[in-house]
């Protein structure tokens, strides 16, 4: 028997917005090394935790349609020679797309699931489906999904040239298994 | 598990190989695809390889692909072309595909950066193999770096268990590229000579690339079509080490729980497992920690273990798949791939299974149930239980 599945909490920083004050969650020395990406992902899912009531999540299941894409290019252009700069080994690291699920995971101190999308058009659906899916299984009670990407110049040009609008996310919602004070239930 | 969750189609392609045929030989004879670089565009010739033996051209040629693919996709294809036929599917006509990967197109990228190859993102790689075989309602990737395709496979069995599918395609595929290979030479974790998993002068890994993809299907549509079961799924687990994201921790927390729930799910003890096909990846951090993990789980009774990557290189994200598919012929033709490379032993190491075994003078073992490591960076630690 599936159990239903509920959205409990949701923060969402829409591409326009204002970045939030971040000093509540990491030191200057934090915020400086962390890439604006992996702030908003870090700050939409305290948010949506807090929400929810819930300081460590069961899962942590993100979509991103093309990861750490300035990390990337970082590394990319010191590879092809096109800035004067050395490989940075920070830059390779943070260029995978799991980077955010496993900052967020070390920060809530998180063991449990832990899973990235990046499947353009369906990442986040995908990440949702996945943690619906367990909750609905009651592998877990609850999951923390977010959907996060950013842009550069370069990918932006790249994907107008192919007829698609270059989009930023950053949201974060909080799933469960209990239907008390839900935001909505989850057809998935 | 509850649901039975039948493995009735798996491909591979890697440094060993194509196919299960050319696989099962080269890991029976011990016989590595690790070489210095011949097919990767790269300046960087200082570390050896384990790389598939055609060129783009070649595997296009081989596959009927259209020009153009990423290495990614081409792989991919061989390996679900074999997966497919072996479980008598024609195409993936109501077969959703899982895949699993973090270079995807960067191989075509990094040629032409600043500008971005179309088939540059993760999903436009899966995408391609899927277009190439037709029918699929939809495709999705997994990518959490080394473990994307052991975690592709266990998105694939909760569609199955929770009713969503009877019929998934589901593994990974990655091909070496100018990028990640400086990657991890910046992050000096590469070995310049053949890698030695659990040996305590390992000094790091070496690459590879290659791709697998198994058919995984409910008991009531295998039964319903008539096709043979390879093995079972019997249990999985995902973890997370939320310690570093690219360090393991020293006591394996993300490993030890990974393999602790796929136990649990089976429902089976410790002993009860034949054989443990390691992640291994011979850099010192990683097999310490899952070294580490293994001695939590097993305590006094460690199953013989072996780490294959000195065979393939480590196939990052697709190493979850292939050796799913090394444990599968492990299970089917009664043997444990060997550790090569292994000579001298670590007290911070497990002692790996290196073959000749004495016990069994046949050369045919009865395993039943088989643990498959794959962990990533970001802590992402996944394993999956085989059995018969």
């Amino acid at each position: 028997m599936m159990r239903k599945v509920y959205v409990h909490a949701r923060c969402e920083l829409m591409p326009g917005d204002l970045e939030p004050d971040y000093r509540s969650l990491f030191s200057v020395m934090e915020a400086r090394r962390m890439g604006r990406l992996l702030k908003r992902g870090v700050w939409t899912s305290a948010e949506a935790l807090k929400q929810a009531g819930i300081d460590v999540p069961e899962a942590v299941v993100i979509g991103t349609d093309f990861g750490c894409i300035e990390n990337s290019e970082s590394f990319l252009k010191a590879l092809k020679g096109l800035e004067d700069a050395p490989l940075r080994p920070t830059h390779f690291m943070q260029s995978t797309h799991n980077t955010i699920a496993s900052l967020i995971a070390i920060r809530l101190g998180c063991h449990g699931y832990n899973a990235t999308y990046s499947h353009r058009g369906r990442s986040y659906e995908s990440a949702l489906q996945d943690a619906a899916t367990q909750i609905a299984l009651g592998d877990i009670d609850n999951a923390l999904v977010g959907w996060f990407d950013e842009m550069t110049p370069n990918l932006s040009a790249s994907l107008l040239s192919q007829g698609i609008e270059p989009k930023e996310h950053a949201l974060a919602v909080v799933l469960s298994a209990n239907p008390e004070g839900a935001l909505d239930i989850l057809s998935f | 598990m509850e649901t039975l969750i039948h493995v009735t189609g798996a491909g591979v392609v890697s440094a060993v190989g194509c196919g299960q045929g050319e696989t099962l030989d080269a890991l029976r004879r011990g016989r590595s695809g690790i070489a210095p670089v011949r097919y990767l565009r790269t300046e960087e010739k200082a570390f050896p390889v384990g790389e598939v033996k055609f060129s783009d051209a070649e595997m296009a040629a081989r596959c009927g692909a259209r020009q153009g693919l990423s290495r990614t996709s081409l792989m991919g294809i061989l390996a679900l072309e074999e997966a497919l036929a072996q479980a008598g599917l024609k195409d993936l006509t109501g077969v959703p595909l899982i895949g699993g990967t973090t270079v995807g197109g960067m191989d075509l990228t990094e040629r032409i950066f600043p500008a971005y190859s179309p088939l540059h993102d993760c999903g436009a790689s899966t995408d391609a193999i899927a277009a190439h075989f037709g029918g699929s309602p939809w495709a999705t990737t997994l990518s959490t770096a080394c473990s994307s395709a052991a975690n592709a496979v266990i998105f694939g069995a909760n569609l199955i268990r929770s009713g969503q599918a009877e019929i998934v395609a589901v593994g990974g595929s990655e091909s070496l590229s100018d990028f990640h290979l400086h990657g991890f030479g910046s992050l000096m974790i590469l070995d310049t000579a053949p890698c030695r998993p659990f040996d305590a002068t390992r000094a790091g890994l070496n690459l590879g690339e290659g791709a697998a993809f198994l058919i995984l299907e409910s008991e009531t549509s295998r039964k319903r079509r008539g096709v043979a079961s390879l093995a079972v799924l019997s249990g999985f687990g995902n973890a997370c080490d939320a310690f570093h994201q690219t360090a393991s921790s020293e006591n394996g927390e993300g490993a030890f729980l990974a393999m602790q729930k796929a136990l649990r799910m089976a429902g089976l003890r410790p002993e009860e497992i034949d054989y443990v096909n390691a992640h291994g990846t011979g850099t010192p951090n990683n097999d310490a920690s899952e070294s580490a993990a293994l001695r939590r789980v097993f305590g006094e009774q460690m199953p013989p273990v072996s780490s294959t990557k000195a065979f393939t290189g480590h196939t990052t994200s697709a190493s979850g798949s292939i050796e799913a598919v090394f444990c599968l012929l492990a299970l089917q033709e009664g043997f444990i791939p060997a550790n090569l490379n292994w000579a001298t032993p670590d007290p911070a190491c497990i002692t790996p299974y290196r073959g000749g075994d004495a016990s069994c003078p046949t050369g045919h073992l009865p395993l039943k149930h088989i643990l498959c490591n794959a962990f990533g960076f970001g802590g992402n630690d996944s394993s999956l239980l085989f059995s018969r």
